[in-house]
């Protein structure tokens, strides 16, 4: 496949900070103490599956205020949602989690939910 | 690591963001396969980017 | 089950493992799902696959992940909407998405504490109108764009004519040569994911 890059600047340091760690985190090389790890990767999964629940509700709710859905298939996914966010209700109890643990502080960038 | 891992690497940040929100979204009887637990692993870093998208309308 | 990689034209003939599910107009290309994981190779395999198929033929690339039981599930979900996807299709027809991501390029030097918070906030503004003139100059170029928003300066794809990709990347190291205090990064091609829905 054609190498992605069209145009970089001399340094790509600016922007290969995000690069190693999402690599790394695609191919699941973490080395921690198993335990702390644990919960600190539930909180990581269980946010990320939040997101994408959200995203996935935005684009539905778009989708079904665009009209361009048929009543069953609306029915139907907000089943699929409510039985997300049921799902959703479960892990983070399972794993000791709130709503807000969920809700992560990126500092200038504001919370992540 | 070489010069073309890491352009590669850092091409992969492009990819992710529009693999994840980008592409048509069909509605209907599908399973996302994205839930699955290897993608959640994903760093945040990269997806904080797709969320913010969210919150501005595209511009036409 | 199936994976649903992406919507093309009615009437085209794809090679195995990939089918071409005909419905409403056009086309759902999808393939069997297998056991992958999601890693960094996964996905570049996903990539591979979809240019490949892009080469001959408009593509809207569908939200990776994206898995039906049967190809009669394909075809039910883009029922109703094959007019809209034969628009976006027509819309995409000989043009690739380029990225184009700005930053600032080196830190920035240490400021001291009573003044660095609005140092910072003019670095940002800075860096923003760099970023929004960096659009400026490339906007023309392109069929379409999406900003597609963000904490830097800029984050944008263009729609590019597939023969203008060269000159798009030549144009943009220009401007990176113009503007050292930026770190301009542009990727490419790929498939039209960002202008495969219609701007809401």
């Amino acid at each position: 496949m054609t190498d992605k890059v069209l145009a970089a600047p001399s340094d790509l340091s600016p922007f290969a900070e995000d690069a190693p760690r999402l690599s790394d985190a695609l191919t699941r090389r973490i080395n921690a103490d198993p335990e702390s790890v644990e919960r600190g990767l539930a909180q990581l999964v269980l946010t990320v599956v939040e997101l994408l629940r959200q995203l996935m509700e935005r684009q539905a709710l778009r989708r079904i205020d665009g009209g361009s859905l048929s009543d069953d298939q609306v029915e139907r996914l907000g089943r699929t949602f409510m039985e997300l966010d049921r799902r959703m209700e479960e892990l983070r109890e399972q794993f000791g989690l709130t709503a807000e643990d969920l809700n992560l502080d990126l500092g200038p960038l504001g919370r992540l939910l | 690591m070489t010069a073309i891992a890491r352009e590669r690497d850092v091409a992969l940040v492009d990819l992710v963001d529009r693999l994840l929100a980008g592409g048509v979204v069909i509605a209907g009887d599908i399973t996302l396969a994205v839930a699955d637990v290897e993608l959640v692993h994903v760093s945040l870093r990269a997806l904080v980017s797709s969320v913010s998208s969210l919150e501005r309308p595209p511009q036409p | 089950m199936i994976d649903v990689l992406a919507i093309t034209d009615a009437g085209v003939t794809v090679d195995p493992p990939v089918v071409a599910v005909p419905s409403d107009g056009v086309s759902v290309l999808c393939t069997p799902s297998n056991g992958d994981g999601v890693d960094a190779d996964a996905l570049w395999r996903h990539e591979e696959l979809l240019e490949g198929l892009m080469k001959l033929r408009p593509l809207l690339p569908v939200r990776y992940g994206t898995r039906v039981p049967d190809e009669a599930a394909a075809a039910a979900a883009v029922a109703g909407r094959g007019a809209e996807l034969m628009a976006r299709l027509d819309h995409v027809r000989g043009a690739v998405e380029v990225s184009v991501r700005v930053r600032t390029a080196a830190p920035a030097p240490p400021t001291t504490a009573e003044h660095s918070g609005v140092e910072y906030l003019r670095a940002r503004t800075a860096a923003s109108r760099a970023g929004e003139g960096v659009h400026e100059v490339l906007e023309p170029l392109a069929r379409d764009c999406r900003l597609l928003g963000g904490a830097e300066p800029l984050r944008a794809a263009y729609l590019v004519e597939h023969d203008d990709v060269d000159a798009f990347a030549a144009r943009v190291r220009e401007l990176q040569g113009e503007h050292p205090e930026l770190a301009i990064l542009c990727t490419g091609p790929w498939p039209p994911y960002s202008f495969s829905e219609a701007a809401s």
